[in-house]
């Protein structure tokens, strides 16, 4: 008769409640697991983001204002031998709609020499980067977008500027962004925007955000002062943020849901290891007297303590199982990125939440399982066996 | 003060297990007048405890009949047996079945709370049935701050505290030492000499045995003997 | 209910870590919904003040929102043709109100200025007060060419909009203008924004276009045919009401309530077998307590009854208990909360609270919460065999 063999026969001594503690488990866990992701992917963009050694600049009362596109060589004049700055990529807001469509793409218009190297994370191969030069009508766009909207390498699309003077305009898709920290974007060539803008009477050329690719950490601190520096006091004033301060604008605004899925990872732990706990003090209090005999009857301490411990890690394990492994393939098959909610739609099941996961329930199984644990350890054979069930 | 007659006609009862039939009563007939006080002995497995299950309308014969005064078990439903046992029946388990965390007054009172009753009168006959079991001291006392035998006493004040017709007890005194054990007996003797209940107790007990007027020996389903006799009261 | 709340109180109580246990698990689901009920609550309350459908927005066609709708004067003048539009008493002119609309990033309270947020600039003319009746100011309504007002709600939640203090707006952020009052809005989304007046702000902007034309329409008149005009070949703009235009920027907010709401369900599943559990733990430790109760007259009805009150009244502890955390996270931690308009890249500001609704929607949810988990146990004990659980050792 092994360890195993006991834990197994406790489990199916009381169906009911191992059935019930393990769905009060998973449940939740389901909930942990999805919420871990959020914040993996969301932790996982942030490093790479930070690993892009972007500065974003842009006007300091809004986005909203332009900055005047001469801004872009004032910025490179800053350091003329490219020691600190590698490029500078000038974008200006489109926020296109696919044509009878309601949703607002982030589309963004951008510099066609020196975007493939400061957004280097939208990944284009030397074909890609040609492709882009060559083709007037250029797009890249993130996989998500493409996804929603079936495009692939090659396709003709059109999109409606929401922004005035409500430019219509037809691209060539040149490259799908795979990376989950672009999935939600559409870049294309500032040039050809200004153009269409010049024959359409507007011609105003200007960006929202200047990005400006560091050589280094150091490098980003201190453009990071200088571009402020350089334009305060005018009336283009600057303000020049970490792409990661930049960003938490935008999921600041769209409800902090990493926030909430913070919080609520938090919650979820405490739940089940409320729920463990629970079936575990039941269950020890059921069997204090069976525990008792065993010992009476020779078991080491140690054994018993195994016992009881490893009854809680096994069910805290049932439930995670049960839990994660339905909610990780949910999200695999129906990826949250096509509600294409900015916040969420990064949202993938890594292994790395996955394992996150399961780690926490283990954890959670070790602690709820230990109190009683302990007081098997010092459970008093004859007082055991007196006291009445 | 009411009491009731009980007459029992061709009864029988079988349990199953795995499908075996386990008969344990097999046609009985009995007979008891209104204020008996009948003692039932008989080995253990012989059906005294279905027997007793059977007057107090908790389970169904499986053919014959049951009438308790004006009641006719066999033929209620279990809803209506239910109703008819709070009224008429008052029982008392080997194992006192106190509620834990209720007083001893809160649990004399359980039962009336299925009567429309104000809460006085309710307090009125809590006091009166710990009065008759000698427990008026012990009233606020949890079960645990009792002793075995003061526990068996709040049971009885609780079954004789709706005033039952019939009070039915199922080894009331297993689990009582010899002293206490009299002392329960005792009152059970009251019960049915001052109140005139019929009482039906269930005992392994000799000396239990010869303070009935009546003593039923039960053995495998039928009644070996039946001897009526003089209670040797208090003796 | 046979038995007293007293007997089910000091049961449930009997079992002090599991009791406990349970409660807490329920409490943490009840705080999470406090929470969520009072966002929703907060968000409902605002954009349903917004919803006034007697208020017409104008915009541009092709744009999605005020924020980037581009009106000319000329077309604005267009709009006068409109006969349906309600004629203000005092002046006999129409009531239309030409706004423009910029933003201006300002640190949020909340985290301490460590995050800023977009908060809309609207240039306003004195016809402005008279369209949008909810809003209400006490001061001169002829603002002052360097004078701002603030909405309430946006002085609360962000940095440097005290009475007396300047900000500095205009292209390039040069332009100071003093704050010279609060208005208020009845909490609705104007409350999150800043007001100034029109020419200067225009002036400001280096801006010769509206953003935006709201308009008042008049008794009687029919808001799809005023529409149908404004998008018709005369005019050539486009528009909604009021009620419409925010439902449409609700966008993402109905998103994150989803989510919010989804999760808070799960969780309330959770806690209906956690109390599942406990209730069949319950039952199986009081098996021969209810075979007495049976056997001295109580029906398996009662019982039922008894074990469902008793996880109604543990989920209702609970349910308490989630109530105060929520009610004193709120209090402590923050309750202020501020999201874009799906289109318009303006904040919205708005304040969660408990209120009595909330606390009394969390406890009917913990009820059903608690009938749901004790339903099957309670089965359980009132269809128990009493002769059998008699006989139990
Ligand atoms: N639920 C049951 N299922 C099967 N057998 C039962 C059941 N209840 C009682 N019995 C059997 O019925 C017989 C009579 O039991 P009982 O009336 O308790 O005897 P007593 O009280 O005289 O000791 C016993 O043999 C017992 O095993
Ligand atoms: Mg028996």
């Amino acid at each position: 008769m092994t360890l195993g063999y006991i834990l197994m026969q406790n489990l199916r001594r009381n169906p009911s409640r191992t059935a019930l503690t393990v769905v009060a488990f998973a449940l939740p866990m389901a909930i942990f697991v999805a919420a871990i992701s959020c914040v993996v992917a969301l932790k996982e963009i942030g490093e790479s983001n930070a690993k892009q050694l972007r500065l974003a600049v842009h006007d300091k009362t809004t986005l909203t204002n332009g900055l005047p596109e001469r801004k872009r060589r004032e910025i490179e004049a800053l350091d003329p031998d490219r020691k600190r700055l590698r490029a500078v990529c000038g974008m200006r807001w489109f926020g296109g709609r696919v044509p009878d469509e309601q949703n607002t793409l982030t589309s963004l218009a951008a510099d066609v020499d020196t975007f493939p190297v400061v957004y280097s994370d939208a990944g284009m191969t030397e074909t890609d980067v040609e492709a882009w030069e060559r083709e007037r009508r250029a797009c890249v766009v993130g996989r998500a977008i493409a996804e929603q909207y079936e495009w692939s390498v090659g396709d003709r699309v059109e999109l409606h500027s929401t922004v005035p003077p409500y430019l219509a305009l037809e691209f060539r898709v040149v490259k799908i962004m795979t990376n989950p920290s672009v999935a939600n974007y559409f870049f294309f060539r500032r040039g050809y925007l200004e153009e269409s803008l010049k024959e359409a009477g507007s011609e105003n050329p200007i960006c929202n955000v200047f990005w400006v690719k560091c050589h280094s950490v150091e490098d980003l601190r201190w453009l990071q002062v200088e571009i402020d520096r350089l334009f305060a006091g005018t009336s283009e004033a600057t303000k020049t943020e970490d792409e990661s301060v930049f960003k938490s604008r935008f999921t600041q605004a769209m409800g902090d849901l990493p926030g909430l899925m913070e919080a609520m990872a938090v919650v979820v732990v405490v739940i089940i290891a409320l729920v463990a706990g629970n079936t575990m003090m039941m269950s020890f209090r059921e069997r204090t007297r069976e525990l008792a005999v065993f010992k009476a009857i020779g078991f080491a301490s140690g054994r018993i303590f195994a016992i009881v411990l490893g009854e809680s890690v096994l069910l805290s394990l049932m439930g995670a199982l049960i839990g994660i492994v339905p909610t990780a393939a949910i999200l695999l098959v129906f990826p949250v990125r096509r509600l294409n909610y900015g916040p969420i739609s990064s949202l993938e099941v890594s292994s790395d939440a996955i394992i996150a996961s399961f780690a926490i329930a283990l954890t959670v199984g070790l602690v709820s399982g230990l109190w009683p644990a302990i007081q098997s350890l010092r459970l008093q054979t004859t007082d055991a066996l007196r006291r009445v069930a | 003060m009411s009491a009731a007659d009980i007459e029992l006609r061709e009864v029988r009862k079988s349990y199953y297990k795995d499908r075996l039939e386990i008969p344990v009563l097999q046609g009985l007939d009995l007979e008891i007048e209104a204020g008996e006080y009948v003692a039932l002995m008989g080995p253990s497995g012989s059906g005294k405890s279905t027997l007793l299950h059977l007057l107090a309308g908790l389970d169904r014969p499986d053919g014959g009949s049951v009438r308790v005064g004006e009641a006719h078990l066999e033929s209620m439903s279990e809803r209506e047996r239910t109703r008819w046992r709070s009224r008429h029946i008052g029982f008392v388990f080997q194992m006192y079945y106190l509620v834990p965390v209720l007083t001893a007054q809160q649990n004399v009172e359980l039962p009336l709370l299925l009567f429309r009753m104000s809460s006085a009168e309710r307090r009125e006959r809590v006091g009166t049935a710990l009065d008759v079991v000698g427990l008026t001291d012990r009233a606020d006392h949890r079960p645990n701050q009792l002793s075995g035998g003061e526990e068996q006493r709040v049971a009885i004040a609780r079954a004789i505290v709706t005033d039952p017709d019939v009070i039915l007890a199922d080894e009331p005194t297993g689990d009582l030492d010899a002293k206490t054990s009299s002392e329960i007996l005792d009152l059970l003797q009251l019960l049915n000499s001052e109140f005139g209940k019929t009482i039906v107790i269930v005992t392994h007990d000799q000396r239990a045995a010869d303070r009935a007027r009546r003593l039923l020996h039960l053995d495998k389903g039928v009644f070996e003997r039946d001897e009526a006799r003089q209670a040797s009261s208090a003796s | 209910m046979a038995l007293p709340l007293r007997y089910h109180w000091l049961s449930l109580f009997a079992r002090k870590t599991t009791t406990l246990l349970t409660i807490l698990v329920i409490a943490a689901v009840v705080g999470v919904f406090g929470w969520m009920m009072g966002f929703h609550a907060a968000l409902r309350d605002s954009l349903s003040v917004a919803g006034d459908s007697r208020k017409l927005i104008v915009i541009k066609r092709g744009s999605t929102a005020e924020s980037n709708s581009a009106v000319s004067p000329e077309e604005f003048n267009r709009l006068h043709q409109l006969s349906d539009v309600q004629v203000d008493p005092e002046t006999g002119e129409r009531l239309i109100s030409p706004e423009m609309l910029v933003q201006v990033s300002l640190p949020r309270l909340r985290d301490g200025g460590a995050t800023f947020a977009n908060v809309a600039v609207r240039g306003v003319t004195k016809s402005a007060f008279k369209v949008h009746q909810n809003v209400s100011f006490a001061g001169n309504r002829t603002l002052g060419s360097r004078e701002v007002i603030v909405g309430r709600a946006a002085a609360e939640q962000f940095g440097g909009l005290e009475i007396g203090e300047t900000i500095n707006l205009g292209h390039g952020g040069i332009r100071p203008y003093e704050i010279t009052g609060y208005f208020s809005a009845d909490g609705g989304p104007m409350e999150s924004e800043i007001w100034g007046d029109l020419h200067s702000l225009m002036n400001s902007y280096n801006r010769s276009r509206y953003s935006s034309a709201s308009l008042r329409l008049g008794d009687g008149a029919d808001a799809k045919s005023v529409l149908e005009r404004i998008e018709g070949p005369a005019i050539q703009l486009t528009g909604a009401t009021e009620t419409d235009y925010w439902d449409g920027q609700a966008k993402w907010i109905r998103i994150y309530i989803g989510i919010a709401g989804g999760l808070v369900a799960v969780m309330s599943l959770a806690a209906v077998f956690s109390i599942a559990n406990t209730m069949y733990s319950m039952v199986a430790g009081r098996t021969r307590e209810v075979a007495m109760l049976r056997t001295i007259g109580y029906s398996g009805g009662q019982v039922l009854w008894g074990f469902v009150i008793e996880s109604v009244l543990l989920s209702l502890i609970g349910g308490v208990l989630g109530c105060l955390a929520c009610g004193a996270w709120l209090s402590l931690v923050g309750n202020t909360k501020d999201m874009f308009g799906a289109t318009t890249f303006t904040t919205l500001a708005f304040k969660i609270s408990m209120n009595w609704r909330i606390v009394l929607a969390s406890l009917i949810l913990v009820s059903v919460v608690g009938v749901c988990g004790a339903l099957l146990p309670a089965v359980r004990a009132a269809r128990l065999e009493i002769v059998a659980a008699l006989r139990e050792p």
